[in-house]
């Protein structure tokens, strides 16, 4: 809890329920998730009940993200992070900055760290003062630099512009 | 440096208000001291971490800022709302002084703390922020006014000069420290429970020392150190 990497989501947020089959439909294919076990969550029963209407709206499905990029399990974090890929892909502007912060987090979270610094930097070209993010790329780096990783990195140059995987690009946010 | 083990509690503080009012740079003077005069809007929710230490009491403060809160982030995520306010022990209500508007709508968001906060007896600040630009809208007295209405503490504040900004933290948090049953010396056992804080460290009968009952009123008294 010493920073936005580490705050957890809360245990009010998850619910305990049934084992639970998550679809979900991308523009393109059909995708399936499977939970493995009997944790289930709030905003997952949500995001299901508008699966079996078929209508997943981004809003369910950003929520349903944004709790699992942030659970304390990296199974969860994992899918967290898919869900978040195919809203950033597959919508519209809205979400895109929301999404790449939290992409951000997610990959920090299972130490995925050169990715996180990708969806840092990509966020930073678009919006190059945004305090927030660099604050959470010093968090990051401070990670990586605890555990050893922040100088590999750099030496092998492993660190390439996600942007262009993505086909990165979102809007400047405009102010009122 | 002050030891983890001296630290009392955490608290949550939540801040409030309208989009632009000034949530992100008040944190930010008060963890970074640093001022940014063209902050760019919160992604999702922030949260900061601070230490303090007030009438020889220190604790972890967790604040959490929320775009999806404000007013451009509100319809797209009502369903979080829920989520940012559960478990809040003090509220930062924001204005701008030089934004009549946004002091207006400060009614709507002490109802929607009033509706989701879980802790009835969550201490609330109220803060008329920007006094440092000349046209302003909303005078000190209407602010007192609607404080004293809603039974909240009042200060104003300059993020841009750190007017006001840490006296806000410290009257909150010596108010909810005050506040038997809103906090509990356990917060850091639990939080820190399942983790890289290396164990649960006992935590003696450390007295608090609390101010005399004389010191203890409901009115928004004590906290005018920006005031003229
Ligand atoms: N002059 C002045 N500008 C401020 C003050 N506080 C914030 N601002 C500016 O107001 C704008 C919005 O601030 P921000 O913190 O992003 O507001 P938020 O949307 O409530 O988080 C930014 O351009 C800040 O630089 C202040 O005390 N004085
Ligand atoms: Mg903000």
């Amino acid at each position: 809890m010493e920073d936005v990497l580490e705050e957890v989501v809360s245990s009010d947020d998850l619910k305990f329920g049934d084992k639970v089959f998550i679809y979900l439909h991308c523009s393109t294919e059909f995708m399936q998730l499977y939970l493995c076990n009997s944790r289930g969550y709030k905003f997952e029963r949500i995001y299901n009940e508008q699966l079996r209407s078929s209508v997943i709206t981004q809003k369910a499905q950003f929520e349903y993200a944004w709790c699992l990029v942030r659970s304390k399990y990296p199974a969860d974090i994992r899918k967290g992070i898919m869900l978040l890929e195919d809203l950033y892909c597959n919508h519209n502007d809205s979400e895109k900055r929301d999404c790449l912060y939290y992409l951000a987090i997610g990959n920090a979270r299972i130490k995925e760290y050169t990715k996180a610094l990708n969806y840092v930097r990509s966020f930073l070209q678009v919006e190059p003062g945004n305090q927030q993010v660099q604050h959470l790329e010093t968090l990051i780096k401070k990670k990586m630099e605890k555990e050893g990783l922040y100088g590999m990195a750099i030496a092998g140059g492993v660190i390439i512009g996600i942007a262009s995987i993505l086909g990165l690009s979102f809007a400047m946010v405009k102010r009122n | 440096m002050v030891l983890d083990q001296d630290v009392l509690t955490v608290l949550k503080l939540l801040m409030i208000g309208e989009s632009n009012v000034g949530k992100s740079s008040i944190l930010l003077r008060f963890t970074e001291d640093e001022f940014h005069e063209n902050m760019q809007s919160t992604v999702g929710m922030d949260y900061r971490t601070k230490q303090v230490t007030i009438d020889g009491n220190t604790v972890k403060l967790a604040i959490w800022v929320s775009h999806f809160n404000d007013t451009a982030g509100q319809e797209r995520f009502r369903t979080l709302t829920p989520s940012y306010y559960r478990d809040g022990q003090g509220a930062i209500l924001v204005y701008d002084v030089t934004d009549r508007v946004t002091f207006m709508k400060l009614e709507t968001w002490l109802n929607e703390l009033n509706t989701y906060c879980n802790k009835t007896d969550i201490i609330k600040m109220v803060v008329g922020n920007k006094i440092d630009l000349p046209n302003r809208e909303v005078s000190t007295e209407e602010g007192l006014q609607f404080a004293r209405r809603h039974q909240t503490l009042y200060i104003e504040s300059s993020a841009k000069t750190a007017d006001g900004i840490k006296c806000c933290f410290e009257e909150l948090v010596q108010k909810i420290i005050q506040t038997p049953g809103l906090w509990d010396r356990h917060t850091l056992i639990n939080s820190y429970g399942n983790g890289n804080m290396g164990g649960v460290r006992h935590r003696g009968q450390r007295g608090i020392q609390l101010a005399d009952d004389a010191q203890l009123h409901n009115r928004p008294s004590n906290c005018y150190c920006s005031l003229i």
